[in-house]
């Protein structure tokens, strides 16, 4: 075993383990004090960027500039010309991802211990934390596309249910939902797109798809029509999960969750992992020139409506969700532009500073204070100058348009919802008489019973 | 009618001023225990704390038995002794109804539990083997004589009905030779018959559950789809615009047009959007437009098509108000109070509030109803089709009635015979009596008694240090140095602990404000700040100036700060546009320096912020403007500060206000106090109450300047009021979040004071650590055993951390105490008392001193407390739920999560340490004096007589105390006698997390010998 290849499984072991350790002691029901858990956090993400660093060193020094790191063939199907692969590949872009999710992470693990100190839920936080810390490392380091997508999913799960964190309200719950519900459609996406390159061709791993060449150099081995074809998959994955348009409305409705949690998905990491996926698959992206035109067009739509959105919301939280936004549009705007670098450079700024920002979030008021105590006066609150030129109503219809979000829910509701649940409860309805005409009456005994709970205390509360 | 509605809002104005009241200020004119049972059902929020609650202070002996008898005697009266047939006295039947929970489920769940749990296996834990003795082996005689086998058909019927079916679920050949656990299984099963059978038969018929009156709840039970959640959604972003204070950089562009005009300016015109219910939207306002209604005409508009009567009309406004009651109480606030906010709105807003709403709702309830009934009808006639669709309930079902009777049949003994002879009538008696101590009257004695136990205990207390003090003789000499803080509970531990380290010294307390009512503006400060307790609007302005010989360093400084705050104001709003982009790229990474610093090491990254902050900041020599010239105070040149005469009145009123007119130290140390924190939108709240929710430092500041001025003393003396010159008032702050102590205007000390200041310094820096040692036996993430030095570093850190919810632990307040420091002296209060000075002595016959100190002190001290005790009861209800997830709004408020209702009130982890308990107010006077307050003061009389406040008061002379209960005074019996003493604070609290009870501090020299149990 090389030196590359103990780093490299410390790297994806450390946070295992740690999920290994918190899940079975939940499972079992072990007590386990808050200052343990944070303590195992510490100590995975600790060894976790330690080991994540000595590879950096390592590859600095010799040179090496894609290693893969291989933990063996978990299921071959020869017939079917399948394998699972369990393979991650350290180059220029696994590895400063890796580091900045280890340093973001690291440094939210800390802040939630004390933050959520004698929660209620601080176990099923660490739990959900530990969860989303493997999918990040992970999804950075796959060397393979089945291998990206299960850490794609450990991302989104955890995403998901740390949105729902607070389960006893309403909002959080359907929130948490909705989101889900477009994680879902984007992984849906992901999935053929993975068989689909399988089928193509015959590998998923991304060092011999894509041909010759640590990345950014490599050059993928499918003409341009099928580049289109996985590569549209592909972003409609990525659309999904960076809420790019139109999928932008789940960003603020992610913000149910507790304010730490709410810093690392929708203002540092996860909402980043779209624009990492393409970069990821960028050899496919220059095969199309339309698939390159797409991307760019929706980055560019995306930043330019959360830019809007973002100057007229008037919540903290919203606000910066949207800042977020206009910038992930920018990045995936970058990438379709051709650029490659730039966009990762792009991704860990943006990452730190709004993770600052978000923690900060709650400070607002004593900032603005203080701001206003320098300056000596009101804070300038005043639309800026470029929307003076615009004639009012259009001045109004664009703010309106910005508060409502350009009704991007609204419309995903009209056009994809409705129908879907149109079409599911024809089938109720279908097996409802079927299933009656069958019982010779009422069939289903759950519909005498009311969805709301009866409340006994004199008081209805 | 809708300024009437209004009143039930949240009088809570914007939060960067944060200001204790009532919650239920609009049901003040009630008695309590009435108000809160309808502010109960008002408000769809808990009264009191659960019985579950209750049941744990129970058990752990925090409630004790012989106040649940002792509280259930006194509201029972001349009733408590009404014989209830063979179920013995009332009081008996409803002790034991609070002694052992009664457990009630919904219907299903019962069944559930009787077929399937063990309830009709085995008694439940509670019951006394004496009881299921009796109950087994009576019931084993009785059946085995009188039913085994053709001997039951001799039996009555009523009595077969019960029994038969019990007996033909046993196989009774073998009965006699049964074991006792089959013989309990039968007990029950009998009993559980007796009370289905009982109820069914005899039980009073329930009042069904009214409809409820808004369209939308009965929609909502009907088909569970909630036009709420559609209207809240788009009025929530559109009242967030609107009150939006500055935080959105591109505000609201039909702002000015007005909450309506504003509305249907900005969605009137254009596409309706893809939503369905929001199609009619622009075709009703131009309804609107061409018919030129006015908002008010637009509500009657909407309440006519809504067909909601005349005499309907004010509950149903209420109702519709209170669904988001949040941002509609912020918008009264900033119409009612628009001198609290920069952008205020204009008049009449929450009534057009009210018409976009009415007009939304329409929308919303005619697309659920399309959509779940295919109703196209008028809403006029919704409510009665769709109360057709809903399920009558009772507020009972027979299961549920039945049930309680079951539990209350097993913990009192009834046997399955004797309840197989009740008749009919009796058995009326029996579900009545138990259904008229229904859950929430149960709860409203077990908040009695668990106020009496504090009373006792507290008064006890006071009892034992009023005798002590008595014996022991004011001492001639003038102390070494007297301090005058805050009556804040915080500041308890903190006089106490100078009190304990230099117990020669005296303390005093009074309103933080210490009489100067007044707007201040700091050197560094762009705004005047109000700082005086939110009744007293001020007229006069005070500001803080660099002193002439840093002139020239404060102006660079300045240009720096404005150039400083300037770039950072543009990057803060730029990280949020495109521009964000090229400065995330380049600068972003190295964001991830303070990021890791401020998380990780927040005391060394906030001692580095103040090391450069200490490059722009003014310099710290610095004088108050707060002298006038001109006639008429204002905020020109000239027209800043007090006139001479002024002056000398505050300070007269405040000494004599807390009785220090003679026997002046050396040095007088006034101390106010505030709070800063990271991370806390909610940080003035933990700032000085008497100040709306800013800090009393400048106004302790101000006050000794005043009372040094040899001109003002000069006045004073010729009242009578004599200072004398070696006496030196000194001005300082003590953040209570970080404990530190700052002190003002030391360079004009004398330096013949020096020495004395030297002295004074050193004992305040030891009470500060042991404060600050004192307070972190409260937090979890301190170890019990931490040393002063080891203290002061944690409280320090969690004020500088990022992700501390909780900096400090706020207000544990149950007591008020009014009177000489004599009579609390060395008495551990656990900071939970305010302390207010007041000497009897001083006072004319009139009362006039005490009055004006009681028109301030109780109604800030119980809207504290009021406020605390409805957050910490119900923290989501009333309170502002959980910190964690809040967000902030516009500037004005918290929001929960991505968009809710703004959440006014407490959040759960400020009220964490709080008991909630109405303020017991002590009060040195005689019943006489409060007789004459409360007939002069209306308020203070409803308060006190509607029992919002508990009310004692001490003999002046004799030391004893009385209580008012039903607007008596009633004589306090102490329960004990003695009270355990300590050598110091420390020894008393030590390794404790809970309250911690009253006792007395001895330092060591004078602990008494036959001390009895000094120990903890």
């Amino acid at each position: 075993m090389t030196l590359f290849q103990l780093f490299g499984i410390i790297v994806v072991a450390s946070p295992a383990v740690l999920v290994a350790v918190l899940g079975v002691t939940t499972a079992w029901r072990w007590p386990m004090s808050e200052r343990a858990i944070h303590r195992w956090i510490f100590s995975a993400v600790l060894i976790g960027m330690a080991a994540a660093i000595a590879v950096l060193v390592l590859m600095l020094i010799t040179g090496d500039r894609e290693v893969p790191v291989e933990m063996g063939q978990w299921v071959v199907i020869p017939e079917e010309e399948f394998h699972f692969h369990l393979k991650f590949l350290f180059d220029r872009l696994s590895v400063p991802f890796v580091i900045l999710s280890f340093l973001l992470c690291g440094t939210i693990g800390a802040f939630t211990n004390r933050y959520l100190h004698r929660e209620p839920g601080y176990r099923r936080f660490s739990m959900c934390y530990a969860l989303f810390t493997l999918g990040m490392v992970v999804t950075s380091l796959a060397g393979t596309i089945e291998v990206l997508f299960f850490g794609w999913e450990l991302v989104g799960l955890s995403s998901a249910l740390l949105i729902a964190f607070f389960h006893e309200r309403t909002a959080a719950v359907r929130n948490g939902q909705w989101v889900w519900s477009i994680y879902r459609i984007s992984d849906a996406a992901f999935l053929i797109a993975a068989l689909a390159l399988h089928h193509l061709t015959g590998e998923g791993d991304f060092d011999l798809m894509m041909g010759a060449g640590p990345w950014p150099e490599g050059v993928a081995a499918l003409t341009p029509d099928q580049a289109l074809f996985v590569g549209s998959l592909l972003l409609i994955a990525a659309m999904g999960k960076s809420a790019l348009v139109p999928f932008s409305g789940w960003l603020p409705r992610a913000m149910e969750g507790p304010t730490p949690s709410s810093a690392v998905f929708y203002g540092a990491l996860s909402v980043h992992l779209g624009a990492f996926l393409l970069l990821r698959v960028s050899p496919i992206l220059e095969r199309s020139a339309i698939l390159s035109a797409a991307v760019m067009v929706v980055g560019i739509l995306t930043a330019v409506t959360a830019a809007a959105s973002a100057r007229v919301q008037s919540d903290i939280k919203s606000s910066l969700a949207y800042a977020s936004l206009t910038q992930v549009g920018v990045i995936v705007a970058e990438i379709g532009f051709g650029l490659r670098v730039i966009p990762l450079i792009h991704i860990i700024g943006h990452a730190c500073l709004r993770t600052l920002q978000l923690l900060r979030a709650p400070s607002l008021l004593r900032d603005y204070h203080t701001l206003e105590n320098a300056i000596g006066g009101h804070l300038p609150h005043k639309a800026s100058g470029w929307s003076r030129w615009f004639p009012q109503p259009w001045q109004r219809w664009a703010y309106r348009s910005a508060i409502e979000r350009f009704s991007l829910d609204g419309w995903l509701e009209a056009i994809v919802v409705r129908p879907f649940m149109g079409v599911f409860r024809w089938c109720d309805r279908m097996e409802r008489q079927w299933t009656d005409w069958l019982a010779g009456g009422q069939s289903r005994e759950s519909d005498d019973i009311s969805p709301h709970e009866v409340i006994v205390e004199e008081l209805k509360l | 009618m809708i300024d009437r509605a209004a009143c039930l809002l949240p009088a809570q104005g914007p939060i960067t001023a944060f200001v204790y009241d009532n919650p239920l200020c609009a049901l003040e004119d009630l008695a309590f225990e009435k108000a809160v049972a309808v502010g109960a059902k008002t408000f769809g929020c808990h009264p009191y704390w659960t019985e579950e609650q209750f049941h744990r202070e129970l058990t752990r002996g925090r409630i004790l038995p012989d106040d649940l008898a002792a509280e259930l005697i006194d509201d029972l009266g001349d009733h408590a002794d009404t014989l209830l047939g063979f179920l013995g006295t009332r009081y008996h039947l409803r002790l034991a109804m609070l002694e052992q929970p009664l457990r009630l489920a919904p219907t299903r769940e019962l069944e559930w539990l009787v077929t399937e749990s063990d309830a009709l296996r085995q008694f439940r834990d509670e019951v006394s083997p004496a009881i299921r003795s009796k109950l087994v082996n009576r019931t084993r005689q009785w059946i085995l004589a009188e039913w085994q086998g053709d001997r039951g058909d001799a039996q009555p019927d009523r009595a077969r009905e019960i029994i038969d079916p019990v007996l033909a679920a046993f196989d009774m050949t073998g009965a006699s030779h049964w074991q006792d656990a089959t013989w309990t299984r039968f007990v029950l099963e009998a009993v559980w018959s007796a009370c289905l059978v009982g109820v069914r038969d005899a039980a009073p018929p329930l009042a069904e559950v009214a409809m409820p009156i808004r369209h939308r709840d009965m929609l909502l039970e009907a088909t569970g789809d909630d036009s709420d959640v559609l209207v809240h959604g788009m009025l929530i972003r559109f009242c967030a615009a609107f009150c939006d204070q500055g935080l959105a950089a591109w505000p609201l562009p039909t702002r000015d047009a007005g909450f309506f005009h504003g509305f249907s300016n900005l969605y009137g015109e254009g596409s309706g959007g893809p939503e369905p219910w929001l199609r009619g939207l622009r075709a009703e306002f131009e309804a609107h437009a061409k018919r030129g209604l006015t908002p008010l005409e637009s509500i009657e508009r909407s309440l006519h098509d809504l067909g909601v009567a005349e005499e309907e009309q004010e509950a149903y406004l209420a109702r519709t108000l209170l669904a988001l009651r949040g941002w509609a109480g912020m918008i009264w606030q900033m119409e009612t109070r628009g001198d609290r906010v920069p952008h205020p709105v204009p008049r009449g807003s929450l009534v057009e509030f009210l018409a976009v709403r009415l007009v939304l709702e329409r929308l919303a309830l005619a697309d659920i109803a399309r959509e779940a009934f295919g109703w196209q009808g008028s809403l006029r006639e919704l409510r009665g089709f769709v109360s057709e669709r809903i399920p009558k309930q009772e507020s009972l079902t027979t299961e549920q009635r039945a049930f309680q009777v079951f539990q209350l049949a097993q913990l009192r003994g009834w046997r399955p015979e004797a309840l197989c002879q009740l008749s009919r009538f009796e058995w009326a008696t029996l579900i009545r009596e138990v259904e008229a101590f229904s859950s929430l009257e149960r709860r409203r004695i077990f908040q009695r008694a668990f106020e009496r136990r504090y009373r006792m205990q507290a008064l006890d207390a006071l009892a034992a240090t009023c005798r002590l003090s008595c014996l022991t003789p004011v001492e001639e000499a003038a102390p070494p140095f007297q301090v005058i803080t805050c009556i804040d509970d915080r500041e308890e531990s903190f006089r106490r602990h100078l009190e304990e380290i230099e117990p020669g010294c005296e303390t005093f307390g009074t309103a933080g404000f210490f009489g100067v009512a007044m707007y201040f503006r700091g050197a560094a400060d762009a705004h005047d700040m109000p700082l005086c307790p939110i009744v007293v609007t001020p007229k006069h302005y005070v500001r803080e100036h660099v002193a002439l010989t840093f002139e020239g360093t404060e102006r660079v400084r300045k240009q720096t700060r404005h150039a400083i705050g300037t770039v950072t104001h543009r990057l803060h709003m730029g990280s949020r546009t495109f521009t964000g982009g090229v400065l995330a790229a380049v600068l972003g990474s190295l964001a991830s320096i303070p990021l890791v610093m401020r998380v990780l090491f927040p005391r060394a990254t906030a001692h580095l912020r103040i090391w450069f902050g200490g490059f722009v900041q003014p310099p710290p020599v610095t004088q108050l403007e707060l002298e006038r010239t001109e006639a008429t105070p204002g905020t020109e040149a000239g027209h800043i500060g007090y006139t001479v005469p002024e002056m000398a009145t505050i300070v007269e009123r405040l000494l004599r206000d807390i009785g220090l007119t003679g026997r002046f130290a050396r040095i007088v140390f006034v101390l106010g106090h505030g709070s800063a924190s990271l991370n806390n939108p909610h940080e003035s709240a933990y700032n000085c109450g008497a100040c709306a929710g800013g800090s009393g430092g400048p106004n302790a500041r101000a006050l000794a300047q005043m009372a040094n001025d040899a001109r003002v003393r000069e006045l004073l003396a010729q009242h009578g009021l004599v200072i004398p010159d070696a006496t030196r008032f000194i001005g300082g702050h003590h953040d209570t979040c970080n404990d530190s102590v700052r002190v003002d205007d030391l360079e004009r000390l004398a330096s013949t004071h020096t020495p004395d200041f030297i002295r004074l310094r050193g004992v305040v820096n030891e009470a500060r650590r042991r404060n600050a040692q004192e307070r972190c036996r409260r937090f979890y993430s301190a170890g019990l055993n931490l040393t002063a030095d080891a203290a002061i570093r944690h409280v320090e850190g969690r004020a500088e951390d990022l992700s501390q919810a909780r900096p400090e632990f706020k207000h544990a307040n149950a007591l008020c105490l009014v009177g000489r420091r004599q009579w609390s002296r060395g008495l551990f209060l656990d900071r939970r008392a305010f302390l207010q000075s007041y000497d009897p002595a001083e006072d004319d016959e009139r009362f006039s001193v005490l009055e004006r100190i009681l028109q301030a002190v109780v109604p800030v001290c119980s809207g504290i407390n009021l406020q605390y005790y409805f957050s910490s009861v119900d923290p989501v209800g009333w309170g502002a739920g959980n910190k964690l997830s809040h967000n902030i709004a516009s500037l004005v408020g918290v929001m929960d999560g991505a968009a809710s209702d703004l959440r006014p009130g407490l959040h759960r982890q400020m009220i964490e340490i709080h008991e909630p308990m109405r303020l017991l107010f002590v009060i040195e006077t005689s019943p006489a004096g409060i007789h004459q307050i409360m007939e002069r003061n209306p308020r203070i009389a409803a308060l006190v007589r509607g029992q919002w406040v508990q009310l004692a008061c001490i003999d002046p002379a004799q030391g004893g105390i009385a209580i008012v209960s039903d607007g008596l005074f009633v004589s306090h019996t102490p329960e004990r006698s003695d009270l355990p003493e300590a050598c110091s604070s420390r020894d008393w609290y030590y390794g404790c997390r809970d309250n911690v009870g009253f006792a007395r501090i001895m330092p060591r020299a004078s602990l008494s010998t036959n001390a009895s149990g000094g120990t903890p």
